[in-house]
């Protein structure tokens, strides 16, 4: 082996990595909160799966192997090989903006968010766009969101495509099911007209989705999980 | 109470049928290479270790497209990498990587490299200069050659490019060192 090459593999030797972290426990400790997610009741995973199955058979551009699915209320992860295209950032589909008062008068099944913590929304929006009404809290700009709250009632159609190895992680929130994303993913739904479409819902990565009695919430941001969490559990009827 | 290590191929069977500690075996033997790997695409610890455990969660998940056979390593540090690269592009940063080399004896007493004595403090510090001076591209394929040691398959399959870019590559930045270095390894 020539000069350089030998002097280059001895400074490897001699070049200082940080230590390595304990990656095989934390793997391990992992792989066995998933093995508890897919402890569930059979005949709902049936019942869920043809219906998600002929959910993203409707999307056209969604036409491709399905690899597993979750279901969570009002909304399902499906995953597919390919996402279907969708912009970066698109419009947010929001709906009308509306006082906390009327929200609440509207959906009578609301949980707003702590004052304290993420504090008010800088806008509450409501939108038919879902059976049964959507409320939309957002904190920052419809162009620069910081932070999204999404809530429907569970008995519309909704769902989020994932790419196969996109992490989905189970979650609960005051001991409701629930389920956390860190990468970006597609969102499907039916309009009020059960026109099946695509949002844009690829503006952030991490979202947790949780289903309370048979509201199902959406929490979007970039926040870590255990930012998400708390906030979560913060909400009140 | 020692008993025989399975072997690795036998690890990776019973992982693909779903036994989990015989994958935190696999992860064991394989983490350090994987944190390194990642540790030299993005350039920083945490991102690191962020980027090779979900690369090791997603090997994991991906274990039945493994072929029989092919060997773990390359096919792992793919994964990992390629986790790692997607991190980089995410936080939109070139990875500033400052190698520095180690305080004398902070080693532990490690063996002397086999090819030759250890390099004289100086010119540690002139070809660890030059090595950073280097583009993305050329280091990255530097540092898995010789300071990781991987081979040109494993190189491959971590940069994400075929093992003849790997060569070319490599020589370009040899190429490219002995420039900055000057006589003393031309």
């Amino acid at each position: 082996m020539p000069e350089l090459e030998l002097a280059l593999r001895a400074l490897g030797r001699e070049v200082e990595f940080p230590a390595t972290p304990d990656l095989a426990s934390a793997v391990g400790r992992r792989l066995g909160e998933r093995r508890l997610w897919w402890r569930r009741p059979l005949a709902v995973a049936v019942a869920v799966l043809v219906v998600a199955v002929a959910a993203a058979l409707a999307v056209p551009s969604a036409r491709t192997a399905i690899f597993d699915w979750l279901g969570i209320g009002g909304a399902r992860i499906v995953r597919v090989q390919e996402l279907p295209p969708a912009p970066t950032v698109g419009h947010l589909d929001l709906g009308r903006p509306v006082s906390l008062a009327e929200a609440r008068r509207l959906s009578p099944w609301l949980l707003v968010p702590s004052a304290d913590d993420p504090g008010d929304p800088d806008r509450v929006s409501y939108s038919t766009a879902i059976p049964g009404g959507k409320v939309t809290f957002l904190w920052g700009t419809p162009q620069h969101v910081r932070l999204l709250l999404t809530e429907f009632r569970g008995e519309a159609f909704l769902e989020k495509l994932v790419r196969p190895e996109s992490d989905v992680e189970s979650v609960t929130v005051d001991g409701y099911r629930g389920a956390w994303f860190e990468e970006p993913h597609v969102l499907v739904y039916t309009d009020s007209r059960g026109r099946v479409r695509e949002n844009t819902s690829r503006l952030v990565g991490r979202t947790l989705l949780w289903q309370r009695g048979d509201v199902t919430l959406r929490l979007e941001g970039e926040l870590s999980k255990a930012d998400a969490l708390r906030i979560a559990s913060r909400l009140q009827p | 109470m020692v008993s025989r290590p399975l072997a690795e191929s036998e690890l990776v069977e019973r992982a693909r049928s779903g036994d989990e500690d015989a994958y935190e075996q696999l992860v064991r033997a394989h983490q350090g290479i994987a944190f390194r790997v990642a540790f030299l695409v993005v350039g920083s610890a945490p991102e690191a270790e962020e980027a090779a455990q979900e690369g090791f969660l997603k090997a994991y998940r991906a274990l039945g497209r493994f072929r029989r056979g092919a060997s773990f390593r390359p096919w792992l540090l793919q994964i990992v990498a390629n986790e790692a690269r997607n991190r980089r592009r995410a936080a939109g940063r070139r990875a500033a990587l400052a190698l520095r080399a180690a305080e004398e004896g902070s080693s532990g007493g490690a063996a002397p490299s086999p090819e030759g004595s250890l390099l004289a403090g100086e010119e540690r510090e002139r070809l660890l200069g030059a090595v950073n001076t280097l583009r993305d591209e050329e280091r990255l394929v530097i540092t898995c050659r010789y300071f990781l040691e991987l081979s040109e398959e494993e190189t491959a399959a971590a940069l994400g490019v075929r093992p003849g870019t790997v060569k070319s590559r490599t020589s370009r930045a040899l190429a490219r060192l002995r420039e900055e270095l000057g006589e003393a390894y031309a």
